[in-house]
């Protein structure tokens, strides 16, 4: 089940009203709440739940360890080196053994041995960092210990972010459990702009620009010239972009009506000036997880340059390794551990730029580094590179002219003043509920309106 | 308290309000939906059951006309 359905919006629909007929009582709430959530998970596929239930019974066990001083850090220890072998039995197990297959050859690993592969379980890298949080927080005293698994269980498995983040922190998660908060004006009116904000960047920006731009060049970069190629790379960048700061959206909207708020997930981020300053604003959730859960403890910024850029190098390819398994992902996430390493080098050597062409780079940098993200494979990443050399070849220009609004349109959202949303948030607050409620309903049904028939997954769900 | 359950209560109403001008997209959805069972004939019924009464009506599919509107205007589609 995706947010752009209508399969979902009736499930909301159920889950809103239950939601507000339990909000009497904090233990029914709750119960509805992880009720809908499994119900959410398991049309995915039923046999999905015995694993999210089981990374939670480990981190539930784990949490209450943590009261034991004996038992703590055995407990801690083991529980994530459970839950991180969860994790790479379902979502690397099948990329380690082609690799080894290939690296083989014709040997024993070449026979067929299909019926070894696993399938991946929707979201599992977004729960297992949020089951991984609640043991680290619990065992940092960021957060209490929980003996009710309900408790685990709803912060892990919660519908609005289970699927594809925002990664929330069981410090942040946990104390909004425990009193049942009625959704006000102005959280009403932040749900209704973020819902039809990711609406929009989702089913008419993203799932337009891959249809009609990016899925045509990367799928035939052979036949690409350079302009092809260029407005086919940039229209990833917005797509990727609109496609999962929209989700995020989305999700952060929908929990809202629940009474839950989530962080910001996504900052602007192609205006960052710096490849640090980036990842400051993309998929914020992940990155400061992977600040404080694996660069830090690996030794941060103390140290030597050289211990330094070790350790970015290592924690930025596990980033790319974490999006997805697959070569193409963790070039990614090295070069962007290159990237940031050497920008630190520049910086000590007090190399100054204009904040507009550090802007430009950074842009270009990041845009470039999406190759091989979006293109699957090393073969397709340098066909893709190999189309910037050529004038000869089929161009996509001329586009729909409404396609290139929607490619400057998903730029502007990068550059637009911030205090725009807030603004028509606070007026919004201002109106009756049952405006706020038309508000969305309308604005829902032009989305639907305006997509395209059927509907593109979210690209994160891959990972 | 009040206002959330007008906040939802409209919603509601314009789902209801949805579905009775747009056709039978609600119609489609329903046979998309995975087998649950038992439960999926008594559920298939009651929809195809309120898709007759609503058919009977004779409303017009204004989400069809919404649709070709904007993506006519668009160019999108």
């Amino acid at each position: 089940m995706v947010f752009p359905t209508l399969q979902f919006v009736l499930f909301f629909a159920l889950v809103l009203g239950l939601n507000a007929a339990a909000s009497r009582r904090l233990a029914w709430r709750n119960a509805v709440l992880i009720a809908a959530s499994y119900v959410f998970y398991a049309a995915w596929d039923v046999r999905f739940l015995a694993l999210i239930m089981f990374v939670t019974a480990i981190a539930w066990a784990a949490g209450l360890a943590q009261n034991d001083p004996r038992w703590a850090r055995a407990a801690k220890i083991g529980a994530i080196v459970v839950m991180l072998g969860v994790l790479a039995a379902c979502k690397y197990f099948n990329f380690f053994f082609v690799s080894l297959q290939q690296l083989l050859g014709d040997s024993v690993l070449s026979r067929d041995l299909a019926w070894l592969r696993i399938v991946l379980p929707v979201g599992i890298s977004f729960y297992v960092f949020q089951a991984i949080s609640y043991v680290m927080d619990v065992s940092r005293g960021e957060a209490a210990a929980r003996r009710n698994p309900g408790d685990v269980a709803l912060y892990i498995s919660f519908f609005p972010q289970l699927v594809a983040g925002p990664i929330v922190r069981a410090a942040d998660f946990l104390p909004q459990i425990d009193r049942v908060i009625r959704p006000d004006a102005a959280m009403r009116a932040g749900a209704v702009v973020l819902i039809l904000s990711g609406l929009f960047k989702k089913m008419v920006v993203a799932n337009y620009l891959s249809v009609l731009l990016v899925d045509p060049v990367f799928g035939f970069p052979e036949m690409q010239n350079a302009a092809g190629a260029l407005l086919g790379v940039v229209g990833y960048a917005v797509q990727i972009y609109c496609d999962f700061s929209g989700y995020s959206d989305i999700a952060i909207g929908v929990a809202l009506l629940l009474g839950f708020r989530f962080r910001r997930n996504f900052n602007q981020p192609y205006r960052a000036t710096s490849l640090r300053d980036f990842w400051r604003r993309w998929h914020i959730s992940l990155s400061s997880w992977i600040r404080d859960y694996l660069y830090i403890p690996l030794g941060g910024n103390r140290g030597g340059a050289v211990r330094r850029t070790a350790v970015t190098l290592t924690t930025m390819t596990l980033a790319g390794l974490w999006h997805g398994a697959g070569w193409t992902f963790i070039l990614w996430g090295a070069l962007h551990g290159l990237g940031i390493a050497v920008e630190r080098r520049l910086a000590l050597l007090q190399f100054r730029r204009p904040a507009l062409v550090a802007g430009a780079v950074v842009f270009a940098f990041v845009t470039l580094l999406w190759i091989p993200f979006r293109a699957g494979s090393i073969q397709t990443t340098l066909e893709v590179l190999a189309a910037f050399t050529r004038s000869q070849g089929i161009s996509p220009v001329p586009l729909p002219v409404s396609v290139l609004v929607l490619l400057a349109l998903g730029l502007a959202m990068n550059w637009l003043p911030v205090g725009w949303r807030d603004r028509v948030e606070v007026r919004l607050s201002g109106w009756p509920p049952m405006a706020q409620a038309g508000v969305l309903a309308t604005g829902t049904a032009i989305m639907f309106a305006t997509a395209q028939e059927g509907v593109a997954p979210f690209i994160y769900f891959q990972f | 308290m009040q206002e959330n359950r007008v906040f939802n209560a409209t919603l509601w109403a314009s789902l209801f309000i949805m579905w009775l001008v747009s056709g039978e997209a609600f119609l489609d959805w329903a046979f998309t939906m995975p087998d649950i069972g038992r439960l999926d004939d008594a559920l298939l019924g009651l929809v195809a059951g309120a898709e007759n009464a609503k058919a009977a009506l004779g409303l017009p599919d204004m989400f069809q006309a919404l649709q070709a509107a904007i993506h006519a205007a668009t160019g999108l589609g």
